[in-house]
């Protein structure tokens, strides 16, 4: 194992997130408040408890999953795009460095950075709502397994990207409408039985579901499955990601 | 001579279905410095991206310092210091951070008093605070060699290394390689000057069109393959050339004031006695004569022009 590669690709990319962390921070944290104040307060008004919840606390596990989602697939795309746009990427491909250490190294600092957004997130929102969590070792085990399957993902996208605007297309109209219509402002059970069946088509559900599990320790489906959906998750994009290197696709010429 | 780099049977076909080598052989010995030589779009980026794992290889084996390239392509890759052709900075970086960056990257500890020389031989030192991006052409130039020897590697690839850059950097870059040279680095650069070639190189390869058409030592290149010209300046012009000295090789030159006569140094009769006997039979009177050596550029044209020799 190049250690010392790793080492080098992480500190790199964090440094880049340090470079502009007020951007990184400012916005993720403004959004949210935001969230609270139109979600929490006018629809908390009339919907006051799901599941014995308050509606606004209910939301919390959702938006953080929204950001945590959106930032990690971003910043793992931005990270792979970026030297193959400005063409640094030929240090990577004639660096002794296997797919496994670049993934590590890239996708690591990428998901440790939507990491630190949805901890502050939490943070944030403890201001309005009270939070108590269930489970605080699963809750940190979800994000930290969302943030690393979602930001291979982003690795994936910013592989396959040729422009920026494919570059934030994708989450835009791929991640956004899963995570809203995952169930992170709303518990599946409210919705008409058919709809309920074609949300579990929808992978975000199980991670909302188990994540809001490990506040609430409520479920829209059984946090087993919550687990399984996210190992698989993790387990394709790793596929996916070894198959690219392999053939070089987008990669090498 | 022991290979440092072997290329075997290398052929590379591009995705669009371009053959962009055509079988490729090549033996770089340990320490050497080879001038790969070529018209743009001969292969000679292409070449190098092979060995190097920017490309894949469609056909052939390569292997660096006995370590196949694909197989084994981390003690392969360990050797090997690359400068590509094109300008790739990260320009937000500080030119320290991004040498240091790329020593990581080669699974290297961090060793700042190395980085220091590397930036000082560089004329670079000044300069390692800035972001790359403030930079000029030259300097960002030097910033990719520095990140290529960050490793220590002992083989440097260097890929138009004075392409577009001033005399004064050219020559301060030739330094540079001499004095990696000296330390017993492999250096194999593309060129498109002739006399970086001759100046640099202990031999010289020349690839057209996906082939190497020939790899020479430089000084043995020159002599084999240099014409020499003689030119014999006369007392009187000429109308018409003399049947008496009609041969291969002759014209007259300009206004008829001169006769020139190219000659092969490697044949074993230059037909030079002949010629200068039958000038004084003829009665013409010879003023001065000269003789120049051809440029390797000459040969290189000559060579693009022939085909395979
Ligand atoms: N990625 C690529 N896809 C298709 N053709 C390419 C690619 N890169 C180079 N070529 C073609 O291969 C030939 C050799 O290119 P190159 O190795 O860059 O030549 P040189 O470095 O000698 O100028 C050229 O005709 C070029 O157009
Ligand atoms: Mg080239």
């Amino acid at each position: 194992m190049n250690l010392a590669a790793i080492r080098a690709i992480y500190i790199f990319e964090m440094s880049r997130t340090f470079r502009t962390i007020w951007q990184s921070l400012v916005s993720p944290v403004l959004s949210t408040s935001l969230y609270f104040v139109v979600f929490g307060t006018a629809i908390g008004s009339r919907i006051e408890t799901v599941e014995g919840v308050s509606y606004g606390a209910f939301i919390v596990p959702g938006l953080i999953m929204l950001t945590v989602l959106q930032q990690s697939v971003a910043n793992a795309g931005f990270g792979i795009y970026f030297p193959k746009f400005v063409g640094t990427i030929y240090e990577l491909l004639s660096a002794p460095v296997t797919v496994l250490e670049i993934v590590i190294g890239y996708v690591g600092a990428a998901a440790t950075k939507a990491l630190m957004i949805g901890l502050i997130i939490l943070a944030t929102s403890t201001f309005f709502v009270d939070i108590r969590i269930a489970h605080p070792v699963w809750m940190l085990a979800f994000l930290v397994m969302t943030s690393f399957s979602f930001a291979m993902l982003g690795f994936i996208l910013g592989i396959w990207a040729k422009t920026f605007e494919q570059l934030n297309l994708v989450p835009m109209l791929l991640i956004t409408p899963l995570v809203f219509l995952g169930g992170s402002f709303y518990s599946i059970s409210m919705l008409p039985p058919v709809w309920q069946t074609i949300t579990m088509f929808n992978p975000v559900v199980y991670l909302i579901s188990g994540f809001r599990w490990s506040f609430f320790g409520l479920a829209d489906v059984p946090v087993a499955a919550s687990l399984a959906a996210i190992s698989v998750f993790a387990g394709l994009c790793l596929l996916a990601i070894w198959a690219i290197f392999r053939t070089g696709w987008r990669l090498r010429t | 001579m022991s290979s440092i780099v072997s290329v075997t049977g290398l052929r590379k076909t591009y995705a669009g279905g371009f053959q962009a080598l055509k079988g490729v052989d090549l033996e770089i010995a340990e320490g050497e410095v080879l001038a790969l030589l070529g018209p743009n779009g001969a292969g000679k980026t292409t070449l190098i991206s092979t060995i190097c794992g920017i490309s894949t290889i469609t056909e052939g084996a390569i292997t660096v310092g006995g370590h196949d390239v694909v197989r084994d392509f981390r003690a392969a890759r360990n050797m090997i210091g690359l400068v590509p052709q094109e300008l790739h900075v990260e320009g937000f970086e500080s030119v320290f951070s991004t040498v240091r960056f790329t020593r990581g990257l080669f699974g290297k500890r961090r060793d700042d008093a190395l980085i220091e020389q590397i930036l000082r031989d560089l004329a670079l030192w000044d300069k390692r605070d800035e972001r790359i991006m403030a930079l000029s052409g030259g300097m960002k130039r030097r910033v990719m060699i520095a990140k290529a020897l960050a490793h220590e590697p002992r083989i440097l690839f260097l890929d138009e290394p004075t392409a577009g850059v001033d005399v004064e950097l050219r020559q301060s870059m030739w330094e540079v390689m001499r004095g990696l040279k000296a330390r017993g680095v492999t250096i194999i650069l593309t060129t498109h000057y002739i006399e970086e070639a001759e100046a640099m190189a202990d031999r010289v390869g020349v690839i057209n069109k996906g082939e190497l058409l020939l790899v020479e030592e430089t000084g043995t290149l020159m002599r084999q393959m240099g014409k020499k010209t003689l030119t014999v300046e006369l007392g009187a012009p000429l109308e018409a050339l003399p049947p008496a000295l009609a041969r291969d090789g002759i014209v007259l030159g300009p206004d008829g004031a001169s006769l020139i006569y190219s000659y092969d140094t490697a044949a074993r009769q230059t037909g030079i006695t002949d010629l200068l006997a039958d000038i004084r039979g003829a009665g013409l009177q010879m003023v001065d004569l000269h003789t120049t050596q051809s440029s390797l550029e000459d040969i290189f044209v000559g060579l693009v022009k022939g085909g395979r020799r």
